[in-house]
């Protein structure tokens, strides 16, 4: 142990972690968080307290505001969910953002297959096909890495950008490109598959409840199947899974096949709840967003529903803030990854305590 | 329109566009090898280049000289890295975790204060970008010269780059040391060298070289700057770096198959052979994964990469 001892005090690593330390952690990170902040709010030239407010009142400042934040959350918690359940396992799946593609992709065929169907079995197809997109596409990452060796980070992000250019295939002057359209983008998908709004005069769509519940479900699974435990004990320790019989391979593929279903319905969500059409650039940027949040989370389902709200005001106080302020709403993503890394930071010095030392006679 | 490929100043432009493209994914690839070899598993490289490319034409608008710009770029992509250097070496907080944390500070940094700096303008001013440079004599040697001796100097140092890392690696005593550390850190620890200052100066190093690529984009490639442009670059670094077997030769060999590919599909799409765009764009990402599937990962890594150091 190398001894860094000043004025009677020395720094250790502490053997279990306080009950309070994500807390503080959080805290501190959100702190300085703030501060780096204000710096980027100073250096554009706007005044902190102007756009700090501006962005609270958008993102919280009236009923429509907090529906609009839970607009923005709902495609955020289910990627958060996506990352959670592989990283959980130790699989490193960068590939939610592909997979919000993908979900949404394969309902998109799925429902457009169904021609004048009532809502409610249109309702079900986009769920079903968005599930299925995704965990094709989670699933070939898992095949990859258990049949291969492929490191599913690569695997994961290489298959992100081919999906990008194959919704875009699809898109421009292709099967789904929009009569008459020069846009890529498909035609506005029909009133009885646009998921209905929950709230009269806002966004808030029926996705948001579908996100809640797959938290809670995903929650049961994590702490109360076998599979859960399978997936918990692969990122503890994953030869001692193997001694009690457990095929490793298969675990992989089911893991990632589920996160991807995961994600997949936050791409279908986000076409059948917001947009209403399927384009391409509409989608970007979700999944990487979800790992952020999963580790704010840290990898549990109800502190990955806070984090994506948190997010939510974030994302959606962005706009009033660019209007009120003219700081660029791209801040947030400058932010966003800013508060990811003085929370690693602030976990990872949670691990130490400061404790003075005690004179040996 | 296929045989329109096989007339020879196609093919010597096609062969030329990969010597060129490979430059920036080079320079990274050379820099990360540095880094995994050291142990340290860098998987913020994409988000390194982009903040390369970005201060370095920052830096070049600015100030008018790219030679400014690209300093601007090797501090920008050490300062990068120095800030991933800190947290896996000396806090120990998971590589890869911190590697995606840095690729999305990269993109979102750059991007907001893209805008940011230029909200008040119609368009993003350009640079004036880096001329070729043709070597004397040597340029005028038919199908070799244009192809090899008529780059940009920033091409030519890339190139130069593959044997200098490889002697470094290969025989220096500080190389063998980063070398060491990548197999079996506790032999270097115990013979009383710091295993972390050589870490630092492997990581810190391999993001100069991103943050150089990145610029590679910028200062002598496009003359702007557009957010995200790197575009899975570092990403395919990353794959050049497993699929060269962590060996420069062989890392130069890859990278020239992947900017091969990137050659070819500008050329296809040149000649207009109809074949959809998307598809001979997403042609570099299916090969690497293809790629990773031949050459499977676990048989020349280094025994340690991406396990943190600690001391019992």
């Amino acid at each position: 142990m190398a001894i860094t001892a000043v004025m009677g005090y020395r720094i250790e690593r502490r053997s279990t972690r306080s009950p309070f330390a994500w807390a503080l952690a959080l805290v501190l990170a959100g702190a300085c968080a703030l501060l780096v902040c204000a710096g980027l709010f100073i250096a554009a030239g706007a005044d902190p307290w102007q756009a700090f407010a501006a962005l609270l009142k958008g993102g919280l400042g009236s009923k429509r505001a907090i529906a609009e934040t839970m607009v923005k959350a709902t495609p955020l918690i289910l990627t958060g969910l996506a990352c959670t359940i592989a990283f959980r396992a130790r699989l490193w799946n960068i590939g939610a953002e592909g997979q919000v593609f993908a979900g949404a992709m394969f309902a998109y065929w799925c429902q457009s297959a169904l021609g004048d169907a009532p809502a409610p079995v249109q309702i079900a197809m986009i769920v079903i096909g968005a599930l299925i997109g995704g965990a094709l596409l989670g699933g070939l990452a898992g095949i990859l890495k258990a049949r291969f060796q492929v490191d599913e980070v690569i695997s994961t992000v290489m298959l992100n950008y081919i999906i990008v250019y194959a919704l875009s295939l699809l898109l421009q002057n292709g099967p789904w490109t929009e009569a008459g359209s020069f846009f890529e983008q498909t035609a506005m998908v029909p009133d009885a598959a646009q998921l209905p709004v929950i709230l009269a005069k806002t966004r808030l769509h029926l996705g948001f409840l579908f996100a809640l519940v797959a938290a809670a479900v995903v929650h049961v699974m994590l702490l109360r199947s076998s599979l859960g435990y399978e997936i918990r004990a692969a990122g503890s320790n994953l030869r001692a899974l193997e001694f009690q019989g457990v095929k490793i391979t298969r675990l992989i593929i089911v893991v990632m096949a589920i996160s991807g279903a995961v994600a997949g319905l936050a791409g279908a969500f986000e076409v059948y709840g917001v947009q209403h059409r399927l384009k391409s650039g509409t989608l970007g940027g979700l999944g990487y967003t979800g790992i952020i949040i999963a580790i704010l989370g840290q990898l549990r389902p109800i502190g990955v529903v806070a984090a994506a709200l948190v997010f939510g005001v974030l994302l959606n106080g962005a706009t009033l803030m660019q209007i009120k302020s003219g700081v660029p709403s791209a801040l947030i993503y400058a932010v966003e990854a800013i508060i990811l890394m003085f929370f690693l930071i602030a976990w990872a010095a949670s691990e130490f305590r400061l404790r003075r030392l005690h004179h040996v006679e | 329109m296929w045989s329109d490929l096989l007339n020879l100043g196609i093919i010597v432009s096609v062969l030329a566009a990969t010597i060129r493209i490979a430059t920036p994914v080079l320079f990274s690839a050379l820099g990360e090898v540095t880094a995994e070899r050291a142990g340290v598993y860098n998987m913020g490289i994409e988000g390194t280049m982009l903040m390369g490319a970005f201060i370095g034409w920052l830096a070049t608008y600015e100030s008018g000289s790219s030679l400014i710009g690209l300093a601007a770029a090797l501090l920008a992509g050490a300062v990068m890295s120095l800030i991933f250097a800190v947290m896996v070496i000396s806090l120990k907080i998971d590589q890869i975790v911190t590697g995606l944390a840095l690729n999305l500070l990269g993109s979102g940094l750059s991007t907001y204060w893209l805008r940011a700096a230029f909200s008040n303008m119609e368009k993003v001013p350009g640079i004036t970008v880096l001329r070729t440079w043709p070597v004397p004599f040597l340029s005028d040697i038919p199908v070799v010269g244009p192809v090899l001796f008529n780059q940009g100097a920033l091409t030519y140092l890339a190139f130069l780059l593959v044997p200098v890392i490889w002697l470094f690696l290969f025989r220096s005593r500080l190389g063998l040391e980063i070398r060491c550390i990548g197999e079996n850190p506790k032999a270097l620890d115990i013979k009383g060298h710091s295993v972390a200052a050589r870490q630092y100066a492997a990581v810190i190093f391999g993001g100069a070289m991103a943050g150089l690529g990145g610029a590679c984009l910028t200062i002598a490639s496009t003359a702007h700057f557009v957010p995200d442009m790197v575009n899975g670059r570092g990403w395919l670094a990353l794959v050049i770096v497993i699929a060269g077997g962590w060996r420069p030769g062989w890392i130069l060999a890859a990278a020239l198959f992947f900017s091969f590919l990137d050659a070819l599909q500008l050329q296809i799409q040149g000649v207009g052979i109809a074949i959809p765009y998307q598809i001979l764009l997403a042609l570099p990402y299916i090969a690497a994964i293809v790629a990773l599937m031949i050459r499977r990962r676990a048989s020349r890594a280094p025994a340690m990469l991406g396990v943190s150091y600690r001391r019992e």
